[in-house]
Parts: C-alpha cells; sequence; structure tokens
C-alpha cells in the first residue's frame, strides 16, 4: 500500500523551482516593516524610554513599547518574560516589565514604511539604564550571593526547577561495587542554524482577526500566546504557517509572533489597514533566540566485575539563561536519559534548571536527550574499559528489556527494542570485525596525505528517546478527514477523495507528505485523490507541536479515529462525510517530588550507532569514515524521508560535537554569524552514514509506527569520543572536539605522534 | 572582480531569466534588489555575508553569490535565478535529481544548491566527489546532511 514507499515530498517541486512561498518572501501591496529593537542590556533596569526622535522621522507609523502590551508576558511552559521591556506597563504582568535580562530582549517595535527608516528610528530611540550584577554561568549563578534573576519567583536562589530520582539503596550499591566511573561532564551550547531565520506577516483579516504568518512548530499555540499577550479571545487571533525553513526546536518558542500581531492591531486601531512584515537577520536571529543548554553533570556509576550497573549516582545542573523557554521539560529528558537505557536498581539522581543572565536554553533536537545521553554513554563505555569487556557486549548485559522498570521506578511502555537496535547496529557496523587499518588522510592542503601520524578508532553509543509529550502534559492530537464521492455518484458508492485538514507543521522533516501517506493508508485511497489544508488555526484543530517526534505517530493515531468517524458517517449516508477525532495517548504523569514511581512517557524510540573515525595526533584533526545509524522507526512510512532524518540528525550531530562552538562572555554570543559559528560543510561531514531502519512495530503507534527525528542526533557525539578514545587512549569529557581541544588534550595525556 | 555599473538615480537594466527587467538602482545588494525591485524571491538570504550559499544565482554564465554582489553590478548583466533555470522545461534535470533522491528537506538551501549545481553540471557534466565538494563547498544545509544532495549531483558514498 502507501506506507513504506519513498513518495516525493509533497512540496519538492516548489521548493525546486523557487515558487515555494516562505513567510520573508510575502510582498503584499502597501506592506510596512517591522523592526524589533532589542535591549543590548545584559541585565540593567530601565530607568526612563524617550521614542519622541523615533516617533518624528519620516515615514515612521508606529514606536510600541512595554505601555502598549496588555499582559505583558509570555513562555511557553511558564509567563516569565516580558513581550517589552519598559518603565511603564500596565500593570498586569508577574513578570517585571522594567528589567532586561538577556540583551535580546526586546525594548520596541518600530513600524515604518520602509526597512532603512525602521532601522533608523531604531537607532533614535533613548534608553537609560541601571546596571544589575550579572551572573553570566552556573559558577556565577549558584554562587553565595549570587544577584537573582528572577526574584519575582520568591525563592532565594536562582535553582528554579529541581528533580529527582530515588531508587533502591545507593549505598550499599557503591559498597558491593567492583567498579566505580566518575567524571565531570562540561557539554556546550548549540545554535540550530535552520538556514530560514524568523520571519512574520501581520495583518487584521476580513473577519476581524489578528492574522500572523510566520514560520515555527506550533500554530494553536503560537495562537494562545498571542492571545494571552494581547488580552483577546484565541479565536480572533489567526496563525499561519508558510514553508517553513528549518527549526529544529529553535521556533517553538515565540520571536516575531507577538510582536508582529501587536503591532498590526495598532495599526488597525489607527485605521491604518496595511499588513506589517519583519525579518530578522542572520545575527538577529542567533542572538535572539535560545539554544541547546548548556550542561553540568557530576556522576558516578558503581557496577559489578562483569559489567553490570549496580547504581547511579548524578547531579546535573542545566543553565536555562535568562528565561525558561521550555527548560523545565528539557531537564526532564536530561534527567530520563542520564542514566541511560540501562535497568539500574539503586540510583539518586538531582536535575536542577538554573536561571543565568546569559542566552536561555530551550528546545533543540532530542530536548535534553542528547546532554543525558552523552554522559550516560561515555559511562558505560569507560565501564567496558574498566571491565575489560567489549563496548556492545557491556550493553547486552545492562539495556531495558520488555517489562523492565524505567528510571522513575515504573514499567517500561510496552515495545522495548534496544537489545535488538544495539544488535542490528553492531552487526551492521562489522563490529566482531578487526578494526579497519588507519589510511592516510591529509587535514590541510598543505600537508600530504600521510598514515604514520593517524590512529583510527571505532566507537559505539545507544539511547532511547520519549515520543510525545511527557510528564503529564495533556497530549493530544486533532484531525479532520472528509471523504468525498464521485459528483452525481449514487448513496452504495465508495468515497474517491478526501480532504484533510490538519495543524501539524512540516518544518522540512516531511511531516505532510508522512501525513499524506498514513492518509492514504487510513483510507485505502491513493495520494493523489487526498487534498489537503494544513497548520492554519482557521481551518483545523489543535495537532500540536512538532517536536518531541511526536508529528507521525500522534496525527497517525488521529487520523485513524478521524477516517473511522468519516466512513461511519459515509455509512449513515452523509455526502461528503465528516470526520472530526481528537486523538489522547495513554496518561503520563508528573515526576513524583519525593522521586516515588511515576508514568512519565507513554512511548519511545531506540537508536544506536557505530562510529569509525581517524585523528591525527599530530594536528588534532578528525576524519569520521563511517558511521552506522540503527534506528527502530517502528514501521517505515517513507523510507527516503526516515534515511533523511537519520543522516540530517547525525551530521547536525558531528557539528556539536567536532566544530560548533558558540562562545559568550558577559552573558553576550560573541559569534552571531555563520562566518564565527561554523556548522559542517560538505566537505566536513562524514564520509559515509548507513542508515539502518528497523521496524518493530510499537504497540501504541499507528501502523506500528514509532516517532524518529530526534534519535539520530542524540548517540553520536559519545559515539565519536568514545572512537577516539579507542584510537588515542584518551577519554574527552567536554567538547567541541576542536582541532586545538584534542591536540592539547592528547598531548597532556602524553600522546606523541 | 566586481564593478558597479550603475548608480544612483540610474535605472537597471538586465536581463533576467530571459526577459528584460528594468528597475531603479539602489544602494543595496543584487540579493535584494532581485527580490524587492525584481519581485523574485525565489533566491535567499540565510546570512548576507557570503557564508550561506542561500542567494547563489548566475551571473553572466557563473555562480555568484547575490548578497555579497551589488545591485548595480546587474545593469546589462544576464542573470538567472532559481525561478529561470528551467527554462522551458517542466523542470531542469538537476530539479528532478533533487526530488528523486529526496534532497529536499526544509527547501530554503535548495534554490543555492541548484544553482550552484547546475554551473558545476554546465562546465562539467559528470563531476567527481571532489569537484562536487568543491563547486558545493560554499552552501550550508542544516537539513539533510548533504548526502542526498550529492546524490542528486550522481556522487553516492559506497560502503
Amino acid at each position: 500500500m502507501t506506507l513504506g514507499r519513498s513518495l516525493p515530498k509533497v512540496d519538492a517541486v516548489d521548493k525546486v523551482t523557487g515558487d515555494a512561498v516562505y513567510a520573508g518572501d510575502l510582498h503584499p501591496e502597501g506592506m510596512l516593516y517591522a523592526k524589533v529593537v532589542f535591549t543590548d542590556q545584559v541585565h540593567a533596569r530601565i530607568t526612563h524610554l524617550d521614542t519622541s526622535a523615533a516617533e518624528a522621522v519620516d515615514g515612521v507609523h508606529l514606536v510600541l513599547t512595554a505601555a502598549d502590551v496588555p499582559v505583558n508576558e509570555y513562555g511557553l511552559t511558564k509567563f516569565d518574560q516580558p513581550v517589552l521591556i519598559g518603565p511603564h506597563g500596565t500593570g498586569r504582568s508577574r513578570v517585571a516589565h522594567d528589567v532586561s535580562r538577556w540583551d535580546a530582549d526586546h525594548l520596541a517595535v518600530v513600524v515604518a514604511e520602509t526597512s532603512e527608516i525602521a532601522d533608523a528610528a531604531a537607532e533614535a530611540i533613548v534608553a537609560e539604564w541601571q546596571p544589575l550584577p550579572l551572573a553570566c554561568d552556573l559558577d556565577a549563578a549558584l554562587g553565595d550571593g549570587a544577584p537573582l534573576v528572577h526574584p519575582e519567583d520568591g525563592t532565594n536562589s536562582n535553582v528554579y526547577h529541581h528533580l529527582v530520582a530515588r531508587k533502591g539503596d545507593v549505598a550499599a550499591a557503591f559498597a558491593a561495587a567492583a567498579h566505580v566511573i566518575e567524571a565531570t561532564y562540561e557539554l556546550p551550547h548549540q545554535e540550530h542554524a535552520f538556514l530560514q531565520t524568523e520571519a512574520g506577516l501581520a495583518y487584521v483579516d476580513e473577519q476581524g482577526r489578528v492574522t500572523v504568518e510566520t514560520a515555527a512548530q506550533w500554530v494553536h499555540e503560537d495562537q494562545a500566546q498571542v492571545a494571552h499577550a494581547l488580552d483577546v479571545d484565541p479565536g480572533d487571533v489567526r496563525i499561519r504557517y508558510r514553508a517553513i525553513g528549518g527549526a529544529f526546536g529553535g521556533k517553538e518558542d515565540m520571536s516575531v509572533q507577538i510582536v508582529l500581531a501587536l503591532a498590526a492591531t495598532e495599526l488597525w486601531k489607527r485605521g491604518i489597514e496595511r499588513p506589517v512584515r519583519c525579518v530578522w537577520s542572520r545575527e538577529e536571529s542567533i542572538v535572539g533566540h535560545h539554544k541547546r543548554h548548556r550542561v553540568r553533570v557530576h556522576t558516578r556509576w558503581a557496577a559489578s566485575a562483569d559489567g553490570r550497573i549496580l547504581g547511579v549516582e548524578a547531579d546535573a545542573w542545566l543553565d536555562a539563561g535568562a528565561y525558561n523557554y521550555t527548560s523545565n521539560k528539557v531537564l526532564g529528558n536530561l534527567h530520563l536519559t542520564v542514566a541511560g537505557p540501562y535497568e539500574i536498581d539503586n540510583a539518586r539522581i538531582d536535575s536542577r534548571a538554573v536561571y543565568t543572565t546569559s542566552v536561555p536554553g530551550g528546545a533543540f533536537r532530542g530536548f535534553g536527550g542528547p546532554q543525558g545521553t552523552f554522559v550516560a554513554e561515555c559511562q558505560i563505555n569507560k565501564l567496558a574499559e574498566a571491565c575489560g569487556l567489549d563496548p556492545v557486549e557491556v550493553r547486552r548485559r545492562n539495556v531495558f528489556r520488555e517489562g523492565s522498570i524505567g528510571i522513575t521506578g515504573t514499567e517500561m511502555p510496552p515495545g522495548v527494542s534496544i537489545p535488538e537496535v544495539v544488535d542490528a547496529c553492531a552487526a551492521e557496523a562489522g563490529w566482531d570485525q578487526p578494526r579497519p587499518a588507519p589510511v592516510p588522510i591529509s587535514v590541510f592542503a598543505s600537508l600530504s596525505p600521510s598514515s604514520d601520524r593517524v590512529r583510527r578508532g571505532r566507537g559505539f553509543a545507544c539511547t532511547y528517546k520519549n515520543v510525545g509529550f511527557s510528564f503529564g502534559f495533556p497530549e493530544r492530537s486533532e484531525a479532520t478527514v472528509v471523504l468525498h464521492g464521485p459528483t452525481g455518484g449514487v448513496d452504495d458508492d465508495a468515497p474517491e477523495s478526501a480532504e484533510l485538514f490538519l495543524s501539524g507543521a512540516d518544518v522540512g522533516q516531511g511531516a505532510h507528505t508522512a501525513f499524506v501517506q498514513l492518509a492514504s493508508e487510513a483510507t485505502g485511497l491513493p495520494v493523489e485523490r487526498i487534498a489537503t489544508t494544513f497548520s492554519d488555526t482557521a481551518t483545523s484543530g489543535d495537532s500540536g507541536s512538532a517536536s518531541a517526534s511526536r508529528l507521525s505517530w500522534m496525527t497517525g493515531n488521529a487520523l485513524l479515529g478521524a477516517v473511522e468517524e468519516a466512513e461511519k458517517a459515509w455509512r449513515d449516508g452523509d455526502r461528503p462525510a465528516t470526520g472530526v477525532f481528537r486523538f489522547v495517548p495513554p496518561p503520563t504523569e508528573p515526576l513524583d517530588p519525593e522521586g516515588r514511581p511515576s508514568v512519565p512517557n507513554f512511548a519511545y524510540g531506540y537508536v544506536a550507532e557505530a562510529v569509525d573515525l581517524s585523528v591525527d595526533v599530530e594536528t588534532g584533526h578528525i576524519v569520521v569514515h563511517e558511521v552506522v545509524c540503527a534506528v527502530d522507526v517502528g514501521r517505515v512510512i517513507n523510507p527516503s524521508l526516515a534515511v533523511g532524518q537519520a543522516e540530517g540528525g547525525v551530521v547536525q550531530a558531528h557539528g556539536y560535537v567536532l566544530c560548533e562552538h558558540l562562545r559568550t562572555a558577559e552573558g553576550r554570543i560573541l559569534n552571531p554569524r555563520l562566518s564565527g559559528y561554523l556548522i559542517p560543510g560538505i566537505g566536513d561531514v562524514p564520509e559515509r552514514v548507513r542508515a539502518v531502519l528497523l521496524e518493530i512495530p510499537d504497540p501504541r503507534g499507528p501502523w506500528g509506527v514509532r516517532g524518529m527525528a530526534e534519535m539520530p542526533f542524540m548517540p553520536y557525539a559519545p559515539a565519536v569520543i568514545a572512537a577516539v578514545h579507542d584510537a588515542t587512549g584518551v577519554w574527552f569529557d567536554t567538547f567541541p572536539l576542536t582541532p586545538d581541544r584534542v591536540r592539547a588534550g592528547l598531548r597532556a595525556a602524553g600522546v606523541d605522534r | 572582480g566586481v564593478t558597479t555599473r550603475a548608480s544612483a538615480g540610474d535605472t537597471i537594466r538586465a536581463t533576467v531569466n530571459g526577459t528584460v527587467v528594468e528597475a531603479p538602482w539602489t544602494p543595496s545588494s543584487l540579493l535584494d534588489w532581485l527580490r524587492d525591485q525584481a519581485g523574485l524571491t525565489g533566491t535567499k538570504e540565510g546570512c548576507a555575508e557570503g557564508e550561506c550559499g542561500s542567494c547563489t544565482i548566475h551571473l553572466d554564465g557563473a555562480a555568484a553569490l547575490s548578497c555579497l554582489v551589488p545591485a548595480g553590478r546587474a545593469h546589462e548583466a544576464t542573470i538567472t535565478t532559481i525561478e529561470g533555470l528551467r527554462g522551458e522545461r517542466p523542470l531542469h534535470p538537476l530539479q528532478q535529481s533533487f526530488i528523486d533522491t529526496a534532497a529536499v528537506q526544509c527547501g530554503y538551501c535548495i534554490p543555492g544548491f541548484l544553482m550552484a549545481g547546475a554551473a558545476l553540471q554546465a562546465e562539467r557534466p559528470s563531476p567527481g566527489a571532489a569537484d562536487v565538494d568543491l563547486a558545493l563547498s560554499g552552501n550550508l544545509c542544516r537539513c539533510t546532511g548533504y548526502y542526498s544532495i550529492a546524490a542528486a549531483l550522481g556522487i553516492r558514498s559506497e560502503p
């Protein structure tokens, strides 16, 4: 049938011809330009704001400040961020609106005839600031007498979210241990670097709804946040997504949505019925959205002589930056993965989110899972070395199995496939074969290829990742399917075509193509007979976010229900026959504050990777020859798209562990451009990525489907670390492994040529 | 070297995708002129500093980063953008290859890759892996990992 076929993406033709419309391409008649003015203050109280000179600039229509925001607060999971910072407000926000906590906090929105005029007017805004003390990293924010970033929380600490796991008798486990593996890991920021920067166009539509056409990850959440800040009914706000040029979690939170909606509303109130557009520059984008979190983890693992993990202790600190964004949720995934996909009877894990006066951390492919996985997989690889066991064998002795009790003390959801995934990865990588011989590599054009300074190594890592929203969040997904018969047909005709109304965002991963294939499978209609309307709050119910590897899983289940409803209506004689269905998965629970058992998730995906690389011990350069990525997708919807997620995820992680280095000082990003923040180019990537798609059904997934988009990212960094160790004998507990760091680490460990 | 051929107050007259376009000179990049004056938004801005290649066009037959070229350089020039790549055909063969190898995810970088790739093919109809790496070294993609893009140009990594 339709599942399992590599159909072209539904938007592929438009994207190769240039016809695809991204929000920044919109240019309706009479359009005005909005400039979002950043405070440029890391931590300071505003004492004076004068926009009169800006307003007087010829061609300026509007300068909006904090006093213009009805409810001056927003946030995806906590209202801790003002929409605009200013000395005056409406008095209706919980968070103080007169304090900038981040240099990309928004000070004003200028609306003008041209972008040049808007820029010039922004320069004419006068603000006076009273500096506040900084706490730009974990050490500063956790120290005695550290300034509080959010005193409105009413606590005396910047630690604002704390998760615990308590299992068994940890002291006894360590007392019985033959091996104790202890380390502190420091993980860096990562920038999303989606190619399309933040953009949107706003206007009041013919029905009086303030409308924002933009690119993000969840139309209904955008709608809710805009409505909250503007203090209007959500039905008076319409969000519609145009083509989305990448997101990866970086477009999950608000960027231009609220300020554009506010600007369009204010223009309309003043009788200026003109659309207004805002497009961020690359520098505005990198400075102005959250990052993958910096994390510090101190951990100790106890193990028996034969490599069985007896106990885990871990203390994790997540640098949340100036605002929560999704940090409290990211922390949960870090917490669940920091002890790995392993059966552990005795555990004490404390994970904390910490406010700092630095760039906020937030959602990014894997959502805390990559950081937790890095720690767990480095630990188990070190354990393998300590026990004299093969890294794959030590995993076979510890991984979850069907019915295993997870780290939160409850049974894993059905469909645990990590043993099979580990075995498949090892088999495909030829793990039982001798390690390949070093090959000559040339890291500089000026150096001739040589193998005498090259050492080759292999590394292995695996992990698990939840599918869908966790920890008691009310997960759901709505779908509408309309079945049509032939024109002029008779009552007993079968449906001839279908229309889908879904809001799930296609951020590039191919969600809309997958939706069509799932709908085709559910209706039995060919994909050509399925018409679609996507990503518009005016036409679809809430399908939830394009995140947590959840869209295919959740939407597939919702489509199954909607098709069943529509077919029932069809049998009852409706023409056309409409089915509306709201799918609700098995419930989850918040983690217990004392660490008592809880069910955090309803489904997981599983992945393992093997990496083969060479290290030039003279220069510190690393060349990755081959990556085998074995990922259990449950059931392949579209092989090409699934392989694309595996390859793309691996290469994003390749940048994370080897070359991407976001530098910050005193709370500011020092390299907010693609010329200074280096993501992999075509010449930098692994020579080969072999994606192995396993199809071990998820009993709760539609047709067995599991989520898979985040998983390939997650084990790559620790697999590279393990391969570098295999090659050189040196463990690196931090990254990126830029050549200078590798060389310094090797020399410090006494590794010369 | 790049020379500016028109200045303030002039009208830029260029042949874009086979059609003569006349529009005012602007003190901007050729990228902005194409998008804002010529109304051709298929060419994308990703960085505005020549790092990402999303703005790649053909300028007098050669691949060029339109964000680094002053608008005035377009005067009397022949330009092809992504909208004109296919000419009179339904699709340029490389456009079809990008679809066939699933090289398109978010698509934002794709116009730049297609223009750079088509320029390479015009020079070398059967490029080797090193040719492709060099020709596309100025184009960034954050979605695919580049393997499907290289495959569209005939390069497949063998296990």
